[in-house]
């Protein structure tokens, strides 16, 4: 018993066992290079957007939905929010300015924040109230955000948003930026809060056995579009930290990061069928990722050969997954066989 | 009985256990070329044990199995196939989007010199076969456009196809009109002059006098025997079907005057008509009736999982109105369904989630977060109560045994401190022991004063548990059984559920002389 509780203890946090491998291989590969604070705070920095876009993504897919949105969602609130508060200019070499209104920060990251949310508040409309399929509503939603992205910027960059604006992409509190501790606060947090609260409960029924949840009382509906704003607000948040840290609007930002958020929610142990999984997971997701991009990088390794790799993770985290089910399964099996043997025998 | 037609299946001896039950115990099947074969029994009787092991599903513990002269020991479900064993469910699978043409193809579909469908000579052939079985259905219609007969006797037509010599009918009838049965059974009738023998698997008596030759009663994993239907009467069949056996459990009533659940009246077109019903405090009723007579939509109506349509409930004497769940559950109607892994539990989840599912509002801490201490208390507790046999609360739920599952269905309902508990099968696919303890809990609820109405097709389980029993046929309320009145036997329940009637049979003596 104490053997297959063991067993299970390692199956749960095998994602981080292997994140701590990779550390090690890519600490004897690259040598000093890759155990450096500034490189451990790149590995954090490059995890933090992604980081928090697959906080919300996690979320969705833990109600059983896929959010493809909240690319298109990141294209379109940075492009605003720097529409919002540049100056007007004309457009030259494929730059330009805002609409001229200069808006002040303090008024467009809220606006940003609850653009994200009622973006979020319509998909989970469209998804439970209208009976439309997930992943079609969110991949439209992309699209048609990106494509408004487009008419507001022209496509052009809007580059120079204003200081006060930037401190959550761009700012740092001593050597740390200020990006890498909200996203780890935000992880934390989401954390806590799913395991705590009446909404983590509901979500991760719902997810778990839609049909279920909802004879045990609960609102499935209300839950999906629920885990959908804060899908929507964790797009608004993201937007605000990207285009921080980047201090240009360009209408592109954002492109196939929908893939990175789902593949690290997957590789920490998220199922796609919903109701299972955990935050923290996705978080190990994203470190590995972002270690395997930052190690690859500093060895020099070609980047065409960075995407690969990372397809190649993502089938081992699957393979992986399959087998703890299994091997849980098996686990199970032998206890009980042995049980009714005893029964049998009495 | 025809007995110059050859034997086509002779089962002997066929004995069969599940972990912690006897599934069948030394049970002979002979059919013949050409006959129709009911098969009978309560659930669980074993009937689809032994249709299982017919089909390669199950291996049988010890017997002999005979097809057509051919002896197996062992059998896989493809040599079943190969020995002209079918199965035609009650609900067909085929490839629903495609044609009749193809369906009866598939596999084999004529081919051109380009090596592309020859679709005019697939078309004429399927005209052709279906023909001769005297069968006209449109061979260019999507199977998904076909009726239901239509869809069941295209099955049959199927299985005669790959030479199937014996077709096993399950509960064919259950979603059919009277019009469409005739038509199924004048199909089948066809066939068993053209030698094709039948197993004929129905809950419904009356077809088993109509179309079956000779029937097989099966009791408790047991053969009580094999008759001639010419020769018997339906009481007579149903007294076989339920032997004599005790009761499983006896109680005394904790009934009090107050009516919590008063339905008036309530119709939804379809499924039930008119239905009144009082349910006092404390008092256990039983509500019987086959698929198809309403009483399980009624239960999911109750609790507002289906439409419910109109008529007038009070709970507690105030109208009933809720419209999901929830407020079921807030209004103190609280419901057992009859599928625990859909609609019972959260199978992935833990057992503290799942008992408190219902009850997440009472737990909260002045922060609004959930109290572990609180709840960990309150699941400890209905775990003690209701002995389930878990490691540790934190199991997933899914990993219980039936029975434990069932018992914290339970404590999830029992959790909210519900005025009216509405039951659905509750000791479906558990095993005796906690048979016992699940009606035992209902006994414990019920003294506590709440009511509860258990919707079952498990007679004798109500007899022993139940205050009163109402049975339901065709949508209505048909019958009313007190327990303790000389009327109320298994086999009366059985046949007004059948949609008999007890009065018109005087003769039927008791079964216990």
């Amino acid at each position: 018993m104490s053997r297959s509780k063991w067993i299970q203890f390692v199956l749960d946090r095998m994602i981080w066992f292997i994140l701590l491998l990779v550390i090690l291989f890519f600490w004897l590969r690259a040598g000093d290079k890759f155990l450096t604070g500034i490189n451990l705070i790149n590995i954090l920095l490059h995890a933090s957007v992604l980081g928090v876009l697959t906080i919300g993504q996690t979320i969705c897919l833990l109600s059983g939905n896929f959010d493809l949105s909240a690319e298109g969602a990141v294209s379109l609130l940075t492009v605003l929010a720097a529409w919002l508060m540049l100056p007007y200019r004309e457009m030259t070499l494929a730059q330009a300015g805002g609409i001229g209104w200069e808006l002040s920060p303090f008024i467009v990251i809220p606006i940003i924040l609850v653009l994200g949310t009622v973006i979020g508040w319509i998909n989970g409309f469209l998804i439970t109230r209208l009976r439309m399929n997930n992943f079609i509503v969110t991949l439209a939603m992309q699209l048609f955000l990106r494509g408004l992205a487009f008419v507001i910027s022209l496509g052009a960059i809007m580059p120079g948003t204003p200081k006060e604006f930037n401190w959550l992409g761009g700012g740092r509190i001593g050597a740390i930026p200020v990006s890498v501790i909200v996203t780890i606060l935000l992880f934390l947090g989401f954390e806590f809060f799913l395991k705590y609260s009446r909404f983590g409960r509901e979500l991760y029924a719902v997810g778990a056995n839609r049909d279920a949840a909802r004879a045990s009382g609960f609102k499935p509906a209300l839950t999906i579009t629920k885990a959908y704003m804060i899908g929507g607000f964790m797009a608004g948040l993201a937007s605000w930290m990207l285009l921080g840290r980047l201090e240009v609007s360009v209408p592109t930002l954002g492109v196939g990061m929908t893939l990175e958020t789902v593949a690290s929610a997957v590789i920490g142990g998220v199922a796609l069928s919903g109701g299972s999984g955990s935050i923290m997971g996705a978080f190990s997701g994203v470190l590995l990722l972002s270690v395997v991009d930052t190690g690859l990088n500093l060895m020099e390794v070609d980047p065409f050969w960075v995407t690969g790799v990372r397809g190649l993770i993502i089938l081992v985290a699957l393979l992986l997954e399959v087998q703890k089910a299994r091997i849980r399964v098996g686990a199970v099996a032998t206890r009980s066989g042995s049980s009714t043997g005893t029964a049998a025998k009495s | 009985m025809d007995t110059s037609q050859p034997v086509i299946l002779e089962m002997k001896g066929i004995s069969k256990a599940f972990p912690g039950v006897q599934a069948l115990e030394n049970v002979d099947l002979v059919v013949y070329g050409g006959e129709i074969h009911g098969l009978v029994g309560k659930n669980g009787a074993g009937k689809s044990t032994l249709m299982a092991i017919l089909m390669g599903i199950h291996q049988m513990d010890s017997g002999t199995l005979e097809i057509n002269g051919h002896r197996f020991t062992s059998m896989t479900p493809h040599e079943a196939l190969e020995a002209g064993i079918a199965y035609v469910p009650q609900q067909v699978r085929m490839m629903d989007s495609l044609t009749v043409a193809e369906n009866i193809l598939a596999g084999n579909l004529p081919v051109n010199r380009l090596g592309l469908v020859d679709w005019k000579a697939t078309y004429q052939e399927a005209q052709e076969r279906l023909h001769k079985l005297g069968l006209e259905l449109d061979v260019h219609e999507r199977v998904e456009g076909l009726g239901v007969v239509e869809q069941t006797m295209l099955a049959i037509a199927k299985a005669l196809f790959s030479n199937a010599k014996l077709i096993i009918l399950d509960e064919p009838t259950a979603a059919l009109s009277r019009v469409d049965i005739d038509r199924l059974f004048g199909f089948v009738r066809s066939l068993k002059k053209m030698g094709v023998a039948f197993i004929y698997i129905s809950h419904h008596l009356e077809e088993v006098f109509e179309i079956c030759d000779r029937v097989t009663v099966l009791r408790n994993g047991q053969l009580v025997g094999t008759y001639v239907v010419s020769e018997l009467d339906i009481p007579k069949l149903i007294r076989f079907m339920v032997g004599e056996d005790i009761r499983d459990y006896e109680r005394s009533s904790s009934k009090q005057d107050d009516p919590v659940l008063v339905v008036k009246g309530l119709t939804r077109r379809g499924h039930y008509e008119e239905v009144n019903l009082v349910v006092h405090k404390g008092e256990v009723v039983g509500l019987s009736g086959l698929a198809g007579s309403g009483a399980a939509s009624l239960g999911r109506a109750l609790f507002g999982l289906e439409r419910r349509g109109i008529g007038e409930i009070w709970v507690n004497g105030k109208p009933f109105t809720a419209r999901d769940p929830r407020q079921a559950l807030d209004q103190g109607l609280a419901y057992l369904p009859q599928d625990r892994y859909r609609f019972g539990l959260v199978g992935s989840r833990p057992v503290r989630e799942n008992v408190t599912y219902t009850i997440l509002h009472q737990l909260l801490n002045p922060a609004g977060l959930i109290s572990f201490f609180k709840e960990r208390t309150l699941v400890q507790r209905y775990i003690n109560d209701l002995g389930v046999v878990c490691p540790s609360p934190e199991q997933r739920v899914n990993l219980l045994s039936g029975g434990n599952q069932q018992k914290v269905v339970f404590a999830k309902l029992a959790a909210t401190r519900p005025s009216i508990l509405v039951l659905h099968e509750p000791t479906q696919g558990i095993d005796v022991r906690a048979k016992i303890d699940i009606y035992r809990i209902v006994d414990e609820l019920a003294s506590q004063g709440v009511a509860i109405l258990i919707i079952s097709s498990e007679v004798r389980e109500l007899l022993g548990v139940c205050d009163r029993i109402l049975v339901m046929y065709n949508g209505k309320i048909t019958a009313e059984f007190k327990a303790g009145e000389p009327v109320t036997t298994p086999e009366n329940i059985l046949l007004t559920i059948e949609g008999g009637n007890i009065y018109e049979q005087k003769q039927m003596d008791p079964v216990r002389s």
